[in-house]
């Protein structure tokens, strides 16, 4: 459909109006329109017009800066990504009942995890991953080294760490796999920059 | 006749199944509500109070989905569940953030902290 589905250059899906920053993100204007229509509740030719007509009047009036923000559409990868996420938010979802109704007390953990990816938006969708499952939240990101820092609710048992450190690494290939340009996905097929765990300076 | 049949089958099984993912998903909620009581400080609690009722709401969302079963509103359900599933973490996060440091991060304190070292760092500067 659009250059979100393949490596090509960003906004050549775009209108610009006039002279000024304004410009007509098309894929935007779409998905507006899609919410709208469901918003109504019913599909119909008048719904679609006025969801148009409505999209680009927000778009006009409040314009976006133009940032390339990587964003690739992989449906394979969505997927995929959609079956872990539910996956792990099951099985993770076991492991907090059992530590809510256990009687001896866990001790936490802050725990960092370096990221292989540097850009802003897989590291952000890396961390709205990872939040959303049972069982580890993030509280800090640290954007110059793509460390995100993890509160580990049950960290007693040594291999704890290992795993939520692990688990957070393969959500980051998983979501680059699904919304990453080729260059993400490459970097996020290198190996784990330091398998010690201990953060960089 | 027979045709007939075999979609009300289908119909109650659907609706059996969805009835069966709403209570699975409002006892999800009550989990993470009996978890904020068990819990002992805030970013134990974070956990309990937004996770499980993210699955609990997907939960309750895929038994309405099957109890609807229209192509429109499986698109507003499929909306509510993406713009939880894109809110919820950034009120948990700004929760847990300013939680550590205000130093609440329990009596027991932590096993191990990564962060505090580098939070130091900054300030020493």
């Amino acid at each position: 459909m659009s250059n979100l589905f393949r490596d090509r250059s960003p906004y050549s899906w775009s209108l610009r109006v006039g002279t000024g920053r304004r410009v007509l993100d098309l894929p935007l204007i779409a998905w507006l329109t899609v919410i709208w229509n469901l918003l109504w509740g019913t599909l119909s030719w008048g719904n679609l017009v006025n969801g148009v007509l409505v999209a680009v009047a927000v778009c006009l009036a409040f314009p976006l800066p133009a940032v390339d923000l990587g964003l690739r559409l992989r449906p394979l990868g969505i997927l995929r990504l959609g079956a872990y996420l539910l996956y792990d938010m099951f099985s993770s979802s076991v492991q907090v009942t059992r530590q809510i109704f256990a009687d001896d007390p866990y001790h936490a953990a802050v725990v960092a995890v370096p990221l292989r990816s540097r850009s802003d938006l897989m590291l952000t969708a890396t961390a709205v991953a990872v939040s959303n499952v049972p069982g580890g939240s993030i509280i800090e990101v640290r954007r110059a080294t793509a460390t995100v820092f993890l509160h580990v609710l049950d960290a007693d048992d040594p291999g704890a760490i290992d795993s939520a450190r692990r688990s957070v690494r393969r959500t980051e290939e998983l979501v680059a796999r699904a919304f990453g340009t080729a260059e993400d996905i490459a970097r996020v097929a290198r190996p784990a920059p330091d398998p010690e765990g201990d953060p960089s300076p | 006749m027979n045709a007939v049949d075999a979609v009300n089958a289908w119909a109650e099984a659907a609706d059996l199944a969805g009835a069966f993912l709403l209570l699975l998903g409002c006892f999800q909620s009550l989990l993470g509500v009996i978890g904020m009581l068990r819990f002992p400080d805030v970013l134990s609690r974070s956990h309990a109070a937004t996770k499980p009722q993210t699955l609990g709401l997907l939960l309750v969302l895929a038994g309405v989905a099957l109890r609807l079963r229209d192509g429109i509103d499986l698109g507003t359900l499929a909306l509510i569940a993406f713009f939880q599933f894109l809110t919820g973490p950034v009120a948990s996060h700004l929760v847990a953030r300013s939680a550590y440091r205000t130093g609440q991060t329990g009596s027991r304190g932590l096993l191990r902290d990564d962060l505090d070292p580098q939070l130091s760092d900054e300030d020493g500067r």
